[in-house]
């Protein structure tokens, strides 16, 4: 294995790269795919380098446009002017859709993008499209999201000269796992392999451990548990992590997340500017995306303007002659956004109580994403734990950095300078368990716990003489199992006749590092050693598209024929 | 450019042999390599349910009595060797082990019930040897220890106090699983049934000593010679010998303790628990997640 890969180092004009090249072929790029930006970056044998495209840009737009027969996307592509994002061509915020049905809020605050997001309301994945030569081509979010990787693929291998075949990806917390799903198949069409899926706070937490232990080497830190809290706020999502660091081990103690982001800062704004936007937009005529666009770009433009002055004045022409010019002021901003700000608050404090953290307990806290720059973001961080923020990050590429990081640890890299001495041992971010005791959500693996993870819990019949159970699987935290994310469902049949309760249903659930979900389930009768039945092995999500109707469905084929209820577990 | 990027494709190591070299690089290599003969010496005993529950402290490789702030540090630092992140698939299991030793021991009245659970023998040998028989109810003062060495395996004791005995059927001898199993009456009854009269009253102190030296120990070989298992033709007279010996051991960790300022090295159990996960290792990667499964039925029966 060695030779080979040091031949091919020294037949390439590489200098740089030969030492990493030769240790190992195989490191796995870190890859952050955000709602707005996106980025890879790779260790390169000392450190962690960020990948440029041609253009010389670390970060590139996350969008696909649909011109002609080939679409093309925003690491390659050139805008000849940021209007031509908003022609309707143009497909963007995939990482809010992906994954979603149509009854999801979050989809529903997706349909005034400019491109078509069609919803049904039943329940299946949202109709989407891009106007092409005045015609709706559809697509789904999965190949938005596959020919942007492709595209950063190209610009990895190139740069690198080597084929790149595993990545490590940063998620935001809160996607089910049916999301991730979604997200590993885009990597398949875009052929990588995930080895690892990375909450983004949790990719942070890496490279703060790894910024504590450079600090031990260099004499400057001391070498005790650090606590910090990571605030991690992108244009799709709000993610938040506590984190325990010490000896370049990153222990995730608890985490938090919301589908909330700049996204909803900005569409509270372009409603605050011209109130019955929403309703103007419904015809999706191309006018109506012209005008979108424009005051989008306006509008972000001002919230932007406003992380660094008190007041900005926007001006805008939307065509149809009505024109908004109005000067808008920080307070105004802030006034006009404040349920976000508020629900920002509250996942700070839901995150620390769930760590079991005080503010005292605090090191540091991180303040990383694109909202990092938003002053009233920053204030109210520092107001929550009452310290400063930490500086040490760039905030676009802390999350990019860390997924590196942890792509060349588990690709089996070691440093000679003991800068991959690290470890995050991640934590689950939402309950995962069955439905149960009527239409209850019974968590088998508690939300944060500890991965690799496996737990179980032992369940019995309700009816006498039943022979069949159904297991649902359900993860999220809400008590009606409806209400969570289904993963799936199996039967175990053939279980013998006996009274109700008689039967002891262990259902197993094992988390691995890579994070595959298997369930398992057996029947034992009492006084028998053995399973009465086989042991039913299944991985999950098992489900599919319009997955929101198969629990109803299920309900009413067999109401609570094949139910279950919990047991109190024998000592 | 692009064609020197070919001649990798043909390099790209299939995903298998991939992860087991991991097993393979610099930093770990000696490590694997010495551990292998001792891992096949402890696959007859692989088979004992009392042995692969392993006490938490002794997984952590902490003392009974030692701070959370050690056991934090304990924890990362076995997380370090084993998470699947550096170790590959193999680390699963033992790192679930770890994950349940720390989160027990890490909080207080976690802890407390558990150190309840376990007894104060474990408490008290915990750090080096162990005991193997369990309780049923409260401790009392005398325990059941049945002298491998005397018993010819006639399993009267197994018929009479099923609960209590199991045939050691490796060893060919009886052994106390589980200590007052089955009541007064029966446990008496099959004290008296022994032929050899092997089964004999001891003082709950003496038991962890005696039933770590009864089980019999890989015997240094001298190429083909030697070698094998071996234990103490007298285990009462060993018991006592090795009882100091352990004394005598432990004044002179605590002074060396004292002496030095970093705990770099390990402790002779975190060596134990070292040798146990590799074992362990070693083990799931014929049994899988089927077999495990089927040791947890068993274990809530």
């Amino acid at each position: 294995m060695a030779e080979p890969a040091y031949t091919v180092a020294s037949d390439g004009e590489t200098t740089g790269e030969e030492k990493s090249s030769s240790s190992f072929p195989e490191i796995a790029i870190g890859v952050d795919i955000g709602t707005s930006q996106c980025s890879v970056a790779v260790w390169n044998g000392s450190q962690v380098e960020l990948l440029k495209n041609t253009r010389n840009q670390k970060l590139m737009r996350s969008y696909v446009t649909f011109k002609d027969e080939i679409p093309s996307g925003g690491v390659s592509n050139q805008l000849s002017h940021e209007h031509e994002l908003f022609s309707g061509a143009a497909i963007f915020n995939m990482k809010r859709l992906v994954g979603r049905v149509d009854t999801d809020p979050v989809v529903h605050a997706s349909k005034n993008l400019p491109f078509l997001v069609q919803t049904l309301d039943i329940g299946v994945r949202p109709f989407i499209a891009a106007l092409v030569n005045n015609v709706w081509r559809s697509t789904t979010p999965e190949e938005v999201l596959a020919i942007f990787l492709v595209e950063l693929r190209v610009m990895a291998e190139v740069q690198l000269k080597r084929p790149i075949r595993n990545v490590v990806l940063s998620i935001p917390v809160s996607f089910s796992r049916f999301q991730l799903t979604r997200i590993q198949r885009a990597c398949a069409m875009a052929g990588l392999h995930v080895l690892r899926l990375m909450p983004e706070p949790t990719a942070v937490a890496l490279l703060y451990a790894q910024q504590q232990q450079q600090m031990i080497h260099d004499n400057m830190g001391s070498g005790s548990e650090k606590i910090a809290l990571i605030f991690n706020m992108g244009a799709g999502y709000c993610d938040l992590a506590v984190t325990a660091t010490a000896g370049g081990v990153a222990q995730i103690k608890a985490l938090a997340g919301s589908a909330t982001g700049g996204e909803d800062l900005l569409q509270n704004m372009m409603r605050h500017l011209l109130p019955d936007s929403e309703n103007l937009f419904l015809g999706h005529g191309i006018n109506e995306i012209k005008l979108m666009g424009l005051l989008r770009v306006a509008t972000q433009d001002a919230i932007h303007k406003l992380s660094s002055q008190d007041n900005v004045q926007i001006d805008v022409d939307l065509g149809n002659g009505s024109r908004i010019c109005k000067v808008v002021n920080r307070e105004e901003f802030e006034e006009v956004n404040r349920n976000i700000f508020e629900k920002c608050e509250s996942l700070i404090i839901q995150c620390l109580h769930d760590a079991k953290v005080e503010v005292d307990d605090l090191t540091d806290v991180i303040v990383v994403g694109g909202c990092s720059y938003i002053p009233k973001i920053r204030d109210l961080v520092k107001h929550v734990c009452k310290i400063e923020v930490y500086k040490g990050m760039n905030p676009l590429e802390a999350a990019v950095c860390g997924a590196a990081l942890e792509g060349a640890v588990a690709s089996g890299i070691s440093d000679p300078f003991g800068s991959l001495d690290l470890l995050t041992i991640q934590a689950t971010p939402l309950g995962i368990g069955i439905r149960a005791n009527g239409n209850r959500f019974v968590p088998i693996i508690p939300r944060n716990t500890t991965m690799p993870a496996r737990k179980e819990l032992i369940f019995t019949t309700v009816n006498d003489n039943q022979t069949e159970v159904l297991i649902v699987v359900y993860e999220g935290e809400t008590e009606k199992a409806e209400e969570n994310h289904l993963l799936g469902y199996f039967k175990i049949m053939g279980i013998p006749p006996v009274p109700k309760g008689v039967p002891e249903i262990n259902v197993c659930m094992d988390i691995d590092a890579s994070n595959v979900l298997r369930v398992l389930a057996g029947v034992i009768l009492p006084g028998s050693q053995q399973p009465a039945v086989p042991v039913m092995e299944v991985r999950m999500p098992t489900v599919d598209d319009g997955h929101g109707w198969c629990a109803e469905a299920l309900h009413r084929s067999y109401g609570s024929t094949l139910d279950l209820v919990t047991v109190q577990k024998k000592i | 450019m692009i064609s020197c990027g070919v001649p990798i494709y043909q390099f790209s190591v299939p995903k298998s042999s991939h992860i087991y070299g991991k097993f393979n690089p610099n930093k770990s290599n000696s490590r694997w390599g010495k551990k292998w003969t001792e891992i096949r010496c402890c696959n007859q005993r692989v088979g004992e349910k009392a042995r692969a529950k392993k006490n938490y402290y002794e997984l952590l490789g902490v003392s009974a009595d030692s701070n959370p702030q050690e056991i934090k540090e304990a924890y990362r630092r076995l997380q370090k060797k084993y998470h699947p992140d550096i170790a590959g698939q193999e680390g699963h299991e033992y790192t679930l082990m770890l994950n349940e030793a720390y989160q027990v021991l890490i909080k207080d009245d976690l802890r407390r019930n558990y150190d309840a659970s376990i007894g104060p023998i474990k408490v008290q040998f915990g750090n080096t040897v162990s005991g193997y028989s369990s309780w049923k109810g409260p401790l009392r003062p005398q325990a059941l220890f049945v002298d491998g060495n005397a018993c010819i395996g006639c399993r009267e004791c197994v018929h009479h106090a099923s609960n209590t005995f199991v045939m050691d059927e490796a060893l060919g001898c009886a052994r106390v699983r589980v200590q007052y199993g089955d009541d007064d009456q029966k446990i008496d009854v099959s004290v008296d049934s022994c032929p050899v009269n092997c089964i004999h009253w001891v003082d709950r102190e003496e038991l962890a000593v005696l039933e770590f030296l009864i089980q019999p120990q890989p015997k240094e070989g001298y190429g083909v010679y030697g070698g094998g298992w071996e234990r103490p033709a007298n285990v009462f007279v060993a018991a006592k010998a090795f009882s100091k010996q352990l004394k005598q051991q432990a004044e002179a960790e605590g002074q060396q303790r004292n002496g030095r300022v970093a705990v770099d090295e390990e402790t002779p159990a975190q060596a134990e628990a070292r040798a146990n996960a590799s074992m362990k290792i070693r083990m799931e990667r014929f049994s899988r997640i089927w077999n495990n499964l089927k040791s947890f039925f068993g274990s809530n029966i």
